[in-house]
């Protein structure tokens, strides 16, 4: 059975459609790269996988279950998120925050305590962050920031992440970083990543990194494309949906492609 | 500054220190009294053995200063959680109780009560009425617009605020000069003077809830300081803990300037020293302002009832006191405790 599943789902502000009539399905242990311009819908479908917003039409299945059928804490179990910008306000600990995850065991009387701490603590060792943990976590940096974010999304034991831009901010090595806890999060601990991305050589890398990758090429609010990346993110492809000229080649050693923006159209 | 201190230690020092100001307020006064009498006074009440004392000097302590010391606990307790809730709910610092409109909707309420019935009998009940009205006109405000919830709760608490404080004016204006027009002003200016006349039901009783709620609901304010999304994502129902901590809040509020007249500054100040003192996780922000609002408002009642022959208004004491110390506060911290 899929972890989540959406059939024929659609969504508008108003009149204003943002996306129509998009099926899709996530399996276990497998990365699902929503890709496409600005403006195209990607957030706003994310937001839809999350509960955040209501479909307009259509059915949106986690676990087999309608997703309107799940309470927030039984929701939370399943799937967790990581923001793509997340306001700092007040200066809680590196713990504290990624102990959060666990909210939906915390019952009235009974706040987060020693249980949610192991918890949080596993789940920065999983990201390299451990060592952070009594940390304020306003003054990390962007990069430590954004593993931490993770760490509490991983505490949520959840199988489905939902990571909106998760390197927008990124430098080269965060990025890197943060790849490598994506392809590690999927092909060890089975763990399902959707994913919007705007950087597309991102889907190559987890290809060349042999992780179950698919690539869905979102266009004004459709599915262009769905597949494997190198079957999806093809010169033909982006000069549709982006309108550039790129240049798909593989590095040296023909383990990995990427994809060489050239010009716009 | 205090963050590392294990929790039994923080429980102990919390609580105790309510007690020293409590037994301290008893013990100051125009009326001279010493602690072995307050302590002989005491314990003959609970335990209703003859003491000697002169009946003058027990009448004092036990019905003058007792209540407004059990008052100003609860109404500094009070005042100084609900700011510390808002400021974690709306994630903005410069939040206080009076956010969402119940201190100018409570003082409209005691403005209307002094015109219509010539004294201010009726002024706490009108008060804790309109306080609550206007947190409900409030939050229907914010739920109209749709769009981002925490900002358009901020809004419509300004708009609901300023109307009140429009509708004040006028009461005001209207008011006769020579008598309503002082009673409504020394009333706004707050004070726990009147306790003798203040309402179990109307405020002591939703005070003591309103904290206890506070208290239990204090981890969530942890999760909705991370934001609507997130917090939901989380596992969190939003709307509902968002429902919860403003009633409880505005309760406790409503509760509080219900008797003590409107008091500015408790709500925001206090709020901020305890984050400098205990961290920003709520779980040791609201007991902490529970018990430095409680010391605060008692410190500065005692010198309101005590510098002069007559009495200073409360309102203006506390700002006195807490704009240097903010001022202070900024420079020293440098706004750290927040981004």
């Amino acid at each position: 059975m899929s972890l989540l599943e959406l059939k024929q789902g659609s969504f508008s502000y108003g009149e204003q459609t943002v996306f129509e009539d998009v099926s899709f399905s996530v399996e276990p242990g497998e990365l699902f790269c929503i890709v496409g311009p600005n403006g195209c819908g990607k957030s706003t479908l994310l937001d839809c996988v999350l509960g955040l917003n209501k479909l307009k039409a259509g059915e949106l299945l986690v676990d087999g279950k309608p997703m309107k059928e799940y309470r927030p804490k039984e929701l939370a179990q399943r799937i967790a998120y990581v923001p793509q910008d997340h306001k700092l306000t007040f200066g809680f600990s590196v713990l504290d925050i990624v102990s959060m995850g666990r909210t939906y065991e915390a019952r009235m009387f009974d706040p987060p305590g020693e249980a949610q701490k192991a918890a949080a603590m596993h789940s920065l060792e999983l990201v390299g962050m451990e060592s952070f943990a009594d940390r304020d976590y306003t003054k990390l940096s962007g990069g430590e920031l954004q593993l931490v974010l993770i760490a509490r999304a991983l505490c949520q034991n959840a199988r489905v992440l939902v990571m909106d831009e998760p390197t927008a901010h990124l430098d080269f090595r965060h990025e890197l970083t943060v790849m490598d806890i994506i392809a590690k999060l999927v092909r060890e601990e089975g763990i399902s990543i959707v994913m919007a991305t705007h950087f597309l050589n991102q889907a190559y890398y987890m290809e060349g990194a042999g992780v179950p990758t698919r690539v869905a090429l979102m266009d004004a609010g459709n599915f262009g494309a769905v597949g494997k990346p190198s079957e999806v993110l093809t010169e033909e492809n982006l000069k549709n949906v982006f309108r550039i000229v790129t240049e798909v080649a593989s590095d040296a050693a023909g383990e990995r492609k990427y994809i060489l923006p050239l010009r716009n159209l | 500054m205090l963050q590392k201190l294990n929790t039994p230690a923080r429980l102990a020092l919390l609580l105790l220190l309510p007690v020293l100001f409590f037994v301290g307020t008893l013990c100051i006064g125009r009326y001279h009294v010493a602690f072995r009498e307050v302590w002989g006074t005491l314990s003959s009440a609970l335990t209703g053995h003859e003491t000697g004392i002169p009946l003058r000097t027990q009448t004092v302590i036990l019905s003058v200063r007792l209540p407004r010391a059990l008052q100003g606990l609860l109404v500094g307790a009070s005042l100084a959680a609900s700011g510390a809730c808002f400021q974690s709910l709306f994630r903005n610092p410069l939040v206080s109780s009076g956010m969402l409109g119940v201190s100018a909707g409570s003082g409209f309420g005691a403005a209307l009560a002094i015109i219509l019935f010539g004294t201010t009998a009726m002024a706490p009940t009108f008060s804790f009425a309109f306080g609550i009205l206007a947190v409900i006109l409030s939050y229907l405000t914010g739920k109209i617009s749709g769009g981002n919830p925490t900002v358009t709760l901020v809004l419509g608490g300004t708009i609901i605020q300023s109307i009140f404080s429009a509708l004040l004016s006028l009461l005001k204006y209207l008011a006769d000069t020579e008598t309503q027009l002082p009673a409504i002003t020394f009333w706004l200016m707050g004070s726990l003077a009147s306790t003798k006349t203040s309402n179990l039901w109307l405020s002591d009783v939703p005070m003591i809830i309103g904290l206890l709620g506070m208290l239990v609901i204090s981890w969530r304010l942890n999760v909705l300081a991370m934001g609507d999304r997130e917090a939901r994502t989380m596992g969190l129902n939003v709307t509902a803990n968002k429902v919860a901590v403003i009633g409880f809040a505005t309760l406790a509020t409503a509760g509080a300037v219900s008797i003590s007249g409107v008091i500015g500054w408790v709500g925001l100040v206090v709020p901020h020293i305890c984050r400098m003192l205990f961290g920003s996780d709520n779980r040791k922000l609201i007991p902490a302002s529970i018990s430095l609002g409680a010391c605060f408002m008692v410190l500065v009642d005692t010198l309101c009832r005590s510098l002069t022959a007559g009495e200073i208004p409360l309102g203006i004491v506390t700002a006195i006191v807490g704009g240097p110390f903010f001022i202070w506060l900024l420079k020293r911290t440098k706004g750290g405790s927040w981004q």
